[in-house]
């Protein structure tokens, strides 16, 4: 592979991403590119964030080798990126802090997010609580419903949650409400999405804040193993905890990448998530990426008992990897991801979120007693405090008071 | 010829409907009533699970009309049957991208040729429009220009250089269905877009009444307006009854028509 240079200058990720959005939106989006390009350059804005990222979010994150789970596969040797452990509990806080930092830069005085299983509401509206600016989090009923801790960490912050009863009632339909709260709030309003999902330049922008991970991780593992991985595993919903694992990687193509999906109750069923494995290319919330979606081009609504998951579409980056092959997509159903999630608490005394329990589902269907002498990198976004209520209803234990 | 060309020099009025709402057979009515008054425009809404840009009563119309299951196919034929007993209305589509898409654009263009005169796809910017526009000039269907009040005058110049039909201004920043109307700025931004094109500049979005509609004609140098979610609304204000609905939009398209 030539050197890896997406998107270009519209946005695009080969034929996807692109910004499929109305007139109102237009020149916003493209004022944030050309905001986005100027702070990319701007040493102060970058030695900020990098200060925030340290003595606020806790990083580097660190890189665990989790010999027990290794021991357990009887093959490659595991190492857990350990983003978990970061200020507010997953992966998401690395691009609100970048977002909110330029939302300051343009003088926007408002901010609106959209959340699935909350961990990206919880961590807007912890950097809006830092930062002291209004917030407005669009969150669907059925996941406020299933991800209570987090609705009360985000009440906690000061920020207004909106609760969004169309559709699905969740993810998707979230962001359908935060844009349009965009179209009708342009002038004041800075909307920080969340993943690497929406018009230009969100996918490029989110990946970017996001690559701190990957950057760390390489710089890890070379001074661990003096190597590069041989694999990189990440669980994809949107795709920005695996967009900013594998982005550092993507030149190195011995460095074989896995992206994990979730398929809620199996991929040929009605009831999934796998949007790369059961989804055709279309146009979702203002990019051309692969989508779940019937023949007539109407989105389907997505299941997984991952909230954060729970997404019928998917960042643009990964329809491109996925179609030129430098990464690989696979889908793992809810009862896999619950089982891993148990096995990794047992195993390692880690309680991972239901998002990476995905990957590490995967980790152990095509890693048992294979692979032996590589390494792998596991992103391990998010711990799993918010998921305990619906794990234990799952499993059947009875976590009422 | 295309009749967006011939629309009269003022005073246009332009009607949008959702396809297949409340239902296929109903939906057949109402359209018979709306154009039965003859208005310039007609606008067909392709309901779409995920109308972003719309608001509240466009978006439960779209689920109505989804929920008994119309097709792309049935509202494109629903609007080719319409069309032969409609012969001074402009027939207009607004839909959103991924519908013509899934479609495939060739077999969608192949379908609304000499039935349609123009189309409003609302997620397409026209950063991403070229390879859309070329096949539609091709046939003589007009790609219809958004303009908002975000769109400065160097942008509106480069975007109504070749528009054709109308011009569609967003007359709020917000969804279909808005409320605030501020006509001094309306009027302000419609002058200006006056200067950058000959076709009628016509508003739209947060036109309720024939109140508005005087309004916009009396405070304002537009062609005319658009209403959407109005005539829509009234379906729900009835509790449903589509006996009264109908009895109910003809009184007031024949207000609004002024």
């Amino acid at each position: 592979m030539k050197n890896y240079n997406q998107p270009n200058t519209l946005g695009r990720f080969g034929d996807y991403g692109g910004m499929y959005v109305s007139e109102t939106l237009m020149p916003l989006l493209i004022d944030l590119d050309q905001s986005y390009q100027k702070i990319q350059k701007d040493k102060k804005f970058q030695k900020e964030l990098k200060d925030l990222f340290k003595n606020y979010v806790g990083r580097p994150s660190a890189l665990h080798h989790a010999k027990n789970l290794s021991a357990y596969l009887n093959g490659p040797k595991v190492y857990f990126k350990r983003d978990e452990l970061n200020h507010t509990g997953a992966h998401k806080i690395n691009n609100c802090l970048g977002q909110i930092l330029l939302a300051k830069k343009m003088g926007k005085t408002r901010i609106i997010a959209e959340t699935g299983a909350g961990q990206h509401g919880v961590a807007t509206a912890t950097v809006c609580a830092l930062f002291g600016l209004p917030c407005h989090i669009y969150m669907g009923s059925k996941d406020i419903e299933r991800q209570k801790p987090n609705v009360f960490r985000m009440k906690l912050l000061g920020a207004n949650i909106i609760p969004v009863e169309s559709g699905s009632k969740s993810l998707k339909d979230a962001m359908n409400e935060a844009l349009r709260d965009w179209i009708k709030n342009v002038r004041d309003t800075f909307y920080i999405i969340g993943s690497t999902a929406g018009p230009h330049p969100y996918p490029k922008m989110v990946r970017d804040f996001q690559s701190v991970i990957g950057k760390e991780a390489r710089e890890q593992i070379l001074k661990i193993e003096k190597k590069l991985p041989d694999y990189l595993i990440a669980c994809v919903g949107g795709g920005s905890n695996a967009m900013g694992l594998f982005y550092p990687f993507l030149n190195e193509k011995k460095v074989q990448i896995i992206g994990v999906e979730a398929a809620g109750k199996g991929p040929k069923t009605n009831q999934t998530a796998a949007t790369m494995t059961s989804g055709t290319p279309g146009i979702l919330h203002g990019s051309y990426s692969y989508v779940l979606q019937d023949n007539d081009g109407q989105i389907k609504e997505a299941h997984s008992i991952s909230a954060g998951l729970d997404y019928p579409g998917v960042g643009p980056e990964h329809s491109y990897l996925k179609d030129i092959k430098r990464a690989k997509y696979y889908g793992v159903t809810d009862k896999e991801a619950l089982n891993a999630f148990q096995l990794c608490s047992k195993l390692e005394g880690i309680i991972p979120a239901l998002e990476p329990s995905h990957a590490l589902a995967y980790l152990i269907k095509a890693f048992k007693n294979k692979a032996k002498g590589k390494t792998i990198i596991l992103n391990l976004c998010g711990r799993g405090d918010k998921d305990l209520f619906t794990a234990a209803k799952a499993i059947g234990f009875d976590a009422d008071e | 010829m295309n009749k967006l060309d011939q629309l009269p020099s003022k005073k246009i009025l332009s009607l949008f409907m959702t396809c297949g709402f409340p239902t296929l057979s109903q939906s057949k009515k109402v359209f018979d009533e709306i154009l039965s008054h003859q208005p310039d425009i007609i606008e067909f809404g392709l309901p779409f699970s995920d109308p972003m840009a719309d608001g509240p009563i466009i978006q439960e119309s779209s689920k109505i009309a989804l929920k008994s299951k119309i097709t792309t196919k049935q509202s494109l034929n629903l609007i080719a049957q319409l069309k032969k007993n409609s012969q001074k209305t402009a027939f207009v589509i607004m839909c959103y991208l991924n519908t013509v898409q899934k479609f495939g654009v060739q077999n969608f263009i192949k379908e609304i040729k000499n039935v349609v005169d123009g189309i409003i796809l609302v997620d397409l910017p026209f950063e991403e429009e070229k390879s859309i526009k070329n096949l539609l000039d091709k046939n003589n269907i007009h790609l219809i220009k958004l303009i908002s009040p975000m769109t400065d005058q160097k942008r509106s110049k480069r975007l109504l250089k070749e528009a054709k039909g109308f011009v569609y201004y967003i007359s709020a920043t917000g969804i279909t269905g808005s409320n605030k109307l501020d006509y001094k700025e309306i009027n302000k931004n419609v002058l200006a877009l006056k200067k950058q094109t000959k076709i009628p500049v016509l508003v739209g979005f947060g036109i309720k009444s024939k109140k508005d509609v005087m309004a916009i004609s009396k405070n304002t140098k537009a062609d005319g307006v658009i209403i959407g979610s109005a005539l829509i609304q009234k379906y729900f204000d009835l509790k449903m009854n589509f006996t009264k609905y109908i009895i109910s939009l003809r009184k007031f398209i024949k207000e609004v028509k002024i």
